[in-house]
């Protein structure tokens, strides 16, 4: 390669950073509602070092925003790892298309990578097409940026959150756009849209199912592992048809 | 609190870190494990998708679940968005402002 054309290709960490800004706008809107709601609703004394805390310490969406909900109403422990739980289990399985990526990376660097498994980080490790030693340091950046952009969302909202008055209803819908975002990016390829319908149709059939059974608050909270088990179950027995089409990729 | 941050942060990494444990000494996992890790991804994040929509058919009265007015039209205008500019600070920032607008009307 002449000297030229290195100094001209984009480094991992460039390509890492570039991928990772949508991550940036939205953990950065998440991540500062988040922080706002912890400081609005969350009845706490230092806001701002409890959301930095918690956010650095597990990097979840979900588990972010129902950590307001615990501290607000101090839930019993039990509850709370049950639902962490259930949120987790999604991330271990996006582990299981992770184990070749992160085969052959240093114990520590696997365990960071493995901490930092999130949807969006998930979402463009498996996006990226790099080869395998670029790849798991393009993980590892990727990680790092986006667990930084959310630890710093949480604080910075936290720490707004106390100081500005803010229009607290509705901003929550920033968690739901995001989802719909990465939603329609991964629809765009064809394979993708079977097991988004199928993903789709077994959540909102066990959320009816559970709200008919529990009622509606509780049905919420208790829908996911039901929904990711009904969807898993579909998936397998429609294996046959849809395995060729996915190792095609 | 303290207590409730590391107990959640210990055992998400733990969760998290099932299938490297399990899995990680360097035998290939089962064909259908591959299949499954390859095909959940869509699916888990439609699932939560309708999480969140979930959440809001709660937080409305009984009878005006079928008037989500608002969080259809601003998750159709996210869609929409997303789908035609490819641009999702840009479909975050509208679709939420467009709800949060909405929802004071609806």
């Amino acid at each position: 390669m002449r000297p030229e054309e290195t100094s001209r290709r984009p480094s991992v960490f460039g390509k890492a950073f570039a991928a990772s800004i949508p991550v940036m706008a939205g953990y950065g809107t998440m991540g500062f509602a988040a922080g706002v709601l912890l400081a609005v609703n969350g009845g706490i004394s230092c806001p701002a070092l409890w959301g930095a805390l918690s956010s650095a310490a597990f990097i979840s969406g979900p588990l972010q925003y129902l950590f307001v909900d615990w501290v607000h109403t101090s839930l019993a422990l039990v509850s709370v790892l049950a639902i962490v739980l259930c949120v987790n289990l999604r991330y271990s399985l996006y582990g299981l298309s992770l184990l070749e990526t992160f085969r052959g990376a240093r114990f520590w660097t696997r365990f960071y990578l493995i901490a930092g498994i999130t949807d969006e980080t998930y979402a463009l490790e498996v996006a990226c097409d790099l080869p395998p030693a670029e790849k798991r340091r393009y993980c590892l950046f990727l990680t790092a940026l986006d667990h930084f952009y959310w630890v710093l969302g949480v604080t910075v909202g936290a720490f707004a959150g106390e100081a500005l008055p803010f229009p607290s209803e509705g901003i929550d819908f920033a968690m739901t756009s995001l989802f719909l975002v990465i939603l329609t990016e991964q629809c765009r390829t064809r394979v993708n849209r079977i097991p988004a319908l199928v993903g789709g149709v077994s959540a909102v059939v066990m959320f009816a199912l559970l709200v008919l059974l529990i009622g509606g608050a509780r049905a919420r909270a208790d829908m996911l592992i039901p929904s990711m088990v009904l969807a898993i179950v579909i998936l397998l027995s429609i294996r046959n048809r849809l395995e060729p089409l996915t190792t095609n990729n | 609190m303290l207590v409730i941050i590391l107990a959640v942060g210990v055992l998400s990494w733990l969760i998290r870190a099932l299938p490297f444990l399990l899995f990680g000494r360097g035998e290939r996992p089962p064909k259908a494990v591959t299949y499954i890790g390859r095909v959940l991804s869509p699916a888990a994040i439609a699932m939560l998708s309708v999480y969140c929509y979930a959440g809001y058919v709660n937080a409305r009265p009984p009878l005006e679940h079928l008037a989500m007015l608002a969080e259809f039209a601003a998750g159709a205008v996210t869609v929409v968005l997303q789908w035609r500019w490819r641009n999702p600070p840009l479909s975050i920032a509208v679709g939420t402002i467009l709800y949060m607008v909405l929802v004071r009307f609806f």
